[in-house]
C-alpha cells in the first residue's frame, strides 16, 4: 500500500522548536501507520508529559495524554479492555525512565502487545533542559549549571532485563529507517520497545545530529547479524549478543533491531486460556446488561458465587 | 436453661493457628441451621504468632451488625487470650481456657506488647492478683464473676491423636476444633448440625473432615457438664438460602453484578481479598455457557493500578481499582486527570488506621476528608459510603452507574470492620438492580464532540469507535480534546464539568443520600459507614432499657451532600440535641456537615483505637454527652 501520511495528519499545528527530532518521529509514525494500512480509528497513541508527550495531538488517531510516567499503565489498561486495539505509547526518556521506569520494567514482564518509542533527547525538554535519565556521567548539556552528577541507565539494557520482546533503536532524523523500525514492532505481536535518538536543538548542543550521522551505524547492515530468537535454547546466546550491542556507545553506537523473541506468549494469549471468550468478548465489548437490567440475573449469580451460598435446612 | 434470642463468643488465639478457619466453620453451621450472624476479627499486621480474636453474633431473628460488650462465652487457645481478654469477661461468661498452661506467666508471653503488659499487669495487681495465668483465671472467676471452663488440651489432644493413629504433634494443628466443638456443644448445635460447617471448609480433603468430626466428639464427651449450657433459641424465621461473605465479598459481587470487568489493584490491606475474590471467579461460567470475564491486573503498584483502570474505563469496560488509604493516596494524581478528562472510573477505598502506615490492619474512618478532597485543582467527584455489607453490595452497583451517568470519578468508601467481618445476608436479586450506562454514542457522526459544550453532560465514545477520533489530555481541553489554554474555553470547559455534580444533586434524591432510622425526638445521632450497626441499635437498647427515644442519620452520600435534608433534620431536632458517631479524632463528618449546611454539631462520640465502635459503649455515652456531662465522650473498649 501506498504511504499516506496525510491521513493521519490531526491537522493541529506543531508547537516543538523548529529543527526538534521530535518532528522526524511523527513523520515516521504517521508514514508507520498508513503502511501498515491502519484506519486511524483503530489506532491509539499514549503519551505522557513532556515535549515529546504532546505527540498524540499532532497524528490522526484516538489519542490519549496522560500524566507524566504514567503512559504505560494506561496504555496497558486500553490494550486489556480492548486488544484489537493498536496501542503505540510515545513518551519522553524522562517519563519513561525516570518518573515512570516501574512501569516500563512491568511492560516488558507482561509481553503485552504495545509498542513503546522512547523520545531519547537525553534531557528533560518541557522543564527546559535538566539531565534526563539517559545523559552520561560528566556531560554537560547547554542548561545544566554543572555537569552532570548521575550515570545514565541504558534503555536497551533495561528493556531486555525486563523481558520486552522487540528491542530496538533507531534515529529520529532518518525517518525512513525509523518507519521502517515502527512497522517492525507494531506487527510484532508482544511488548516492544523503540529508544528514538532524538536531537533536541534547543537544550541538547552535545548528542546533535550532526553527533549522530558521525557515529551510528546501521545492524541491518552487519554481516551475519540476527536478533531473532526462534526457538527457546537460542534465548540466552541472542539475549547476551544484544547486550553486547546495547552497551556500546560512542565511537560507535548501532541503530536498528537488536533483539526479537518470537517464542514466548504474550498476556493476552495467557488471559484467553484462563478466559476462553477473551478476545472474542473482551472487557470493552462485552455485554452486562439485558435492558437496562444486569445480565448476571438471581440464577447466574448464585451459580458464580456457589460457594459463598448455604442452603438453609428445615 | 432459657433459651436465648442471641448468643455472643469471642475465640482467642495465635496469628495462623486457625482462628478463621473456626469463625468460618461456625458460622457456616449456623447459617445452615438459618441463624443470622456477623463476625468481626481483630488481628495484628503478622502473619504467625500475634495474637487476634473473632467475636461472633449468632442471632434468631435479625442480622446483628455491630460487636456487643458482653459474650455468652470466651474461647482461649492459648495463655495470651487469657491475658488479651480479661476484662471481655463478665457473669454471664463461660471461659474457657487450655488447664494445661496455668503456670504460664503475663511477664514471659513475647506475643503480648509491653504497653498492653503494663494494663493487664496492673489490672491484676490492683486487684490483688498475681501475673501467673492461674492467677488471672481466679481473677476472671472472682472479680468478672465469669464461670470457668478448664480443660486439658493435652489430654483431649492427646486421645484424638491416638484413636486416630497419628502423633501428638501433628494433632495439635486441630487445637482451634477444641474450641470450635466446646462452643457448638455449649450453645446446643448438635455434632450432625457442626458437620455441616466442616463439610464445607473441608469439602475435598474427607480425611481432615473425618480427623475435625472425631475431635469434636471427644470434646463434646469431656465438657458434657457444659452442654447446652447458652442454648439460642431455633430462628423464627427462616429464609431459603443465606449467603456468607465478607465486606469485600459484597463488594466483589456488587462489581461482577454491575458488569465490571476489568480490576487493577496492588495488595495491600484490607482491600487486596476483593480483588483476589474476582480473580477467583475471573471466567464468569455459568450451565449457559460463558457470560464472558472479569480481567484482574495486579499492577506494580497503585499508580498503575488507577491509571490501568482509566484506560480501560476510556476503552469502554466498566473499570475499577481497589485500595487503602496509603494506596489512595499514590492514585492521587490520576483522579484528578479522570476528573477533567471525564472518565468513569471507580476506586474502592477501604479506610484503615493512619496516618503513614498506622494501623494497617485495623480500622477507622479518617479518610473521608482524603477522598472527598484529594487531588489538586478543582472537579466534580462522586463520593459514596457504604455502612454494611448490603449497602456495600448495592454500592458497588450504584457507583458505576453514577460514574457512566455522570462521567466523573466515583469513591465508593468503606471500612476495614465492614471488608473483614463475615455476615449473612439473604442472595441479592440482581434483576432489581438497574444498568446505566450513560451517555454513549456507537456511530457517531462527523460533527462529533466528546467534549461539546451544548451541555454538561455529552455522550462518549469509546476508544475505537469509528466515525470519529476524540483525544484526551491532562491539560485543558477544547471540545474535540486538544489542548487549549484560550481564556474562554476555559471558563467554559470548567463549568461544563462542574455543573454535571449540580445535575447529580438534582436527580438523586436526598432521602436516599442520607437515610433516618428511628422516629424517637429525644436526640439524633448522626454517622456514617460502619458506625451505622452500632447507631441502630444502641437506639434499641436505650429506648428499652433507659426510655431515650433516639433517631439515627446515617450520611450515605459525601458528595453531593445532600445538604437540604440533613439540615431540615438537625434543625428539628435543634443542635444541642445531635450527636456525631465517628471513628476518628477529629469528626471528619462533623466537619463536612458545617461545611454544607452551616451547623455546627460539637457534640461528639469518637473512637481512635483502631478498634470498632460497641454497641454498649456508644449505649452508655449517649446520656453522657446529651446530659452535657462531657461535649466529646472518647471511647476506647475492645483490645
Ligand atoms: C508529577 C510531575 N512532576 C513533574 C512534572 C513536570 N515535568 C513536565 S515535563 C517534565 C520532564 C519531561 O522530560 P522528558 O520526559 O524527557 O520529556 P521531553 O520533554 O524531553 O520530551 C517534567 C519533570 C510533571 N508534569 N508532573
Ligand atoms: S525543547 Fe528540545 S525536545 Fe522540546 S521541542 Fe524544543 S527541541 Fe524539541
Ligand atoms: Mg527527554
Amino acid at each position: 500500500m501506498a504511504s499516506r501520511p496525510e491521513v493521519f495528519d490531526s491537522g493541529e499545528w506543531i508547537d516543538w522548536c523548529p529543527g526538534c527530532g521530535n518532528f522526524g518521529i511523527v513523520t515516521a509514525l504517521r508514514k508507520a501507520l498508513a503502511e501498515l494500512g491502519l484506519e486511524p480509528h483503530q489506532v491509539v497513541i499514549v503519551s505522557g508529559i513532556g515535549c515529546s508527550g504532546k505527540t498524540p495531538h499532532f497524528i490522526d488517531a484516538y489519542g490519549v495524554h496522560t500524566l507524566h510516567g504514567r503512559a504505560i499503565p494506561f496504555a496497558t489498561g486500553i490494550k486489556l479492555a480492548n486488544p484489537d486495539l493498536t496501542v503505540i505509547v510515545s513518551g519522553g526518556d524522562g517519563d519513561l525512565l525516570g518518573i515512570g521506569a516501574g512501569h516500563f520494567v512491568a511492560l516488558g514482564r507482561r509481553n503485552l502487545d504495545i509498542t513503546v518509542m522512547i523520545h531519547d533527547n537525553q534531557v528533560y525538554g518541557l522543564t527546559k533542559g535538566q539531565a534526563s535519565p539517559t545523559l552520561p556521567y560528566g556531560v554537560k548539556t547547554k542548561a545544566l549549571p554543572k555537569p552532570n552528577l548521575q550515570d545514565p541507565v541504558n534503555p536497551l539494557m533495561l528493556a531486555l532485563a525486563s523481558g520486552y520482546t522487540f528491542v530496538a533503536r533507531a534515529f529520529s532524523m532518518d525517518v525512513e529507517h525509523l518507519k521502517k523500525i515502527i512497522m517492525e514492532a507494531v506487527k510484532h505481536p508482544g511488548a516492544a520497545v523503540i529508544d528514538i535518538l532524538q536531537p533536541c536543538v534547543t537544550y541538547n548542543d552535545v548528542y546533535t545530529t550532526q553527533w549522530y550521522r558521525e557515529h551510528i551505524y546501521y545492524l541491518d547492515k552487519e554481516p551475519g547479524w540476527d536478533p531473532v530468537v526462534r526457538k527457546d535454547d537460542e534465548r540466552a546466546e541472542k539475549l547476551s549478543k544484544a547486550m553486547i550491542k546495547a552497551m556500546e556507545w560512542g565511537e560507535r553506537v548501532p541503530v536498528g533491531i537488536l533483539y526479537k523473541d518470537e517464542t514466548k506468549t504474550t498476556l493476552e494469549e495467557r488471559i484467553e486460556k484462563r478466559i476462553p471468550s477473551y478476545r472474542k468478548a473482551p472487557p470493552a465489548r462485552q455485554r452486562i446488561e439485558v435492558q437496562g437490567r444486569p445480565i448476571i440475573n438471581k440464577r447466574y449469580f448464585e451459580e458464580i458465587f456457589k460457594r459463598y451460598l448455604v442452603e438453609v435446612e428445615d | 436453661m432459657q433459651e436465648l434470642d442471641e448468643v455472643r463468643f469471642l475465640v482467642g488465639g495465635a496469628q495462623g493457628t486457625g482462628l478463621e478457619t473456626a469463625a468460618q466453620v461456625l458460622t457456616t453451621a449456623y447459617a445452615v441451621q438459618g441463624y443470622r450472624v456477623c463476625s468481626f476479627r481483630e488481628y495484628y499486621s503478622n502473619i504467625k504468632g500475634r495474637h487476634s480474636y473473632i467475636g461472633v453474633r449468632v442471632n434468631s431473628e435479625a442480622q446483628p451488625a455491630a460487636p456487643r460488650a458482653s459474650y455468652h462465652i470466651i474461647a482461649a487457645i492459648d495463655a495470651e487470650s487469657v491475658f488479651m481478654h480479661l476484662d471481655d469477661a463478665g457473669k454471664d461468661t463461660l471461659f474457657l481456657y487450655n488447664a494445661d498452661l496455668e503456670s504460664r506467666r503475663l511477664g514471659e508471653l513475647p506475643a503480648i506488647e509491653e504497653e498492653t503488659k503494663k494494663y493487664v499487669g496492673e489490672t491484676l495487681a490492683g486487684t490483688g492478683y498475681g501475673e501467673s495465668l492461674g492467677e488471672a483465671i481466679c481473677y476472671i472467676k472472682e472479680v468478672k464473676g465469669a464461670r470457668l471452663v478448664p480443660l486439658s488440651f493435652n489430654k483431649v489432644l492427646s486421645e484424638f491423636a491416638e484413636s486416630r493413629g497419628i502423633k501428638v504433634f501433628a494433632a495439635r494443628r486441630y487445637a482451634n476444633t477444641i474450641l470450635i466443638a466446646a462452643i457448638a456443644l455449649m450453645t446446643g448445635l448438635g455434632l450432625d448440625k457442626l458437620q455441616r460447617g466442616f463439610e464445607r471448609r473441608f469439602a475435598n480433603r474427607p480425611r481432615v473432615l473425618e480427623d475435625n468430626m472425631a475431635l469434636a466428639a471427644i470434646v463434646a464427651k469431656e465438657l458434657e457438664q457444659y452442654k447446652n449450657m447458652v442454648p439460642i433459641r431455633r430462628p423464627k424465621r427462616k429464609p431459603r438460602r443465606l449467603i456468607v461473605l465478607s465486606g469485600n465479598d459484597a463488594v466483589a459481587m456488587g462489581k461482577v453484578v454491575a458488569g465490571m470487568r476489568f480490576q487493577s489493584y496492588y495488595p495491600i490491606t484490607p482491600a487486596q481479598d476483593e480483588s483476589f475474590m474476582l480473580e477467583s471467579i475471573e471466567n464468569l461460567e455459568t450451565s449457559q455457557g460463558q457470560l464472558g470475564g472479569v480481567v484482574v491486573l495486579q499492577t506494580e503498584d497503585e499508580i498503575a493500578a488507577i491509571t490501568a483502570a482509566i484506560g480501560a474505563a476510556l476503552a469502554g469496560a466498566r473499570a475499577a481499582t481497589a485500595t487503602s488509604g496509603p494506596g489512595f493516596d499514590l492514585m492521587v494524581e490520576a483522579l484528578g486527570w479522570a476528573g477533567i478528562n471525564e472518565v468513569p472510573v471507580v476506586i474502592t477505598l477501604y479506610q484503615r488506621g493512619g496516618p503513614s502506615t498506622g494501623l494497617p490492619t485495623r480500622g477507622q474512618q479518617a479518610d473521608l476528608l482524603d477522598a472527598l478532597f484529594a487531588s489538586h485543582g478543582e472537579f466534580p467527584r462522586i463520593v459514596i459510603a457504604s455502612g454494611d455489607h448490603e449497602e456495600a453490595f448495592r454500592d458497588a452497583v450504584l457507583a458505576f452507574n453514577l460514574a457512566e451517568r455522570y462521567q466523573t470519578p466515583v469513591i465508593h468508601v468503606l471500612d476495614k470492620f465492614i471488608a473483614n467481618s463475615i455476615v449473612t445476608m439473604e442472595p441479592p436479586t440482581p434483576e432489581s438492580f438497574e444498568i446505566d450506562r450513560g451517555a454513549l454514542v456507537e456511530n457517531p457522526d462527523k460533527d462529533y464532540k466528546r467534549f461539546s459544550l451544548e451541555h454538561p453532560i455529552s455522550p462518549r465514545v469509546f476508544l475505537g469507535t469509528p466515525g470519529t477520533i476524540v483525544w484526551y489530555t491532562g491539560d485543558e481541553h477544547n471540545e474535540i480534546g486538544h489542548i487549549s489554554e484560550d481564556k474562554v474555553n476555559r471558563r467554559l470547559m470548567y463549568e461544563k464539568r462542574m455543573k454535571k455534580l449540580e445535575i447529580a444533586a438534582r436527580e438523586i434524591p436526598e432521602e436516599e443520600r442520607a437515610i433516618l432510622y428511628g422516629d424517637g425526638g429525644d436526640f439524633l445521632l448522626i454517622g456514617w459507614g460502619s458506625v451505622k450497626g452500632a447507631a441502630i441499635e444502641a437506639l434499641k437498647v436505650l429506648r428499652d432499657q433507659q426510655g431515650l427515644n433516639g433517631a439515627y442519620l446515617h450520611i450515605r452520600m459525601m458528595e453531593p451532600f445532600p445538604a437540604r435534608y440533613v439540615s431540615k433534620v438537625i434543625e428539628e431536632y435543634g443542635v444541642n440535641r445531635v450527636i456525631d458517631v465517628e471513628n476518628n479524632y477529629t469528626g471528619q463528618l462533623a466537619r463536612v456537615v458545617a461545611m454544607n449546611t452551616g451547623h455546627i454539631v460539637w457534640k461528639r462520640v469518637l473512637k481512635w483505637t483502631g478498634r470498632p465502635i460497641y454497641v454498649d459503649e456508644l449505649v452508655h455515652a449517649v446520656p453522657r454527652v446529651l446530659g452535657g456531662e462531657k461535649e466529646v465522650e472518647v471511647l476506647e473498649y475492645g483490645i
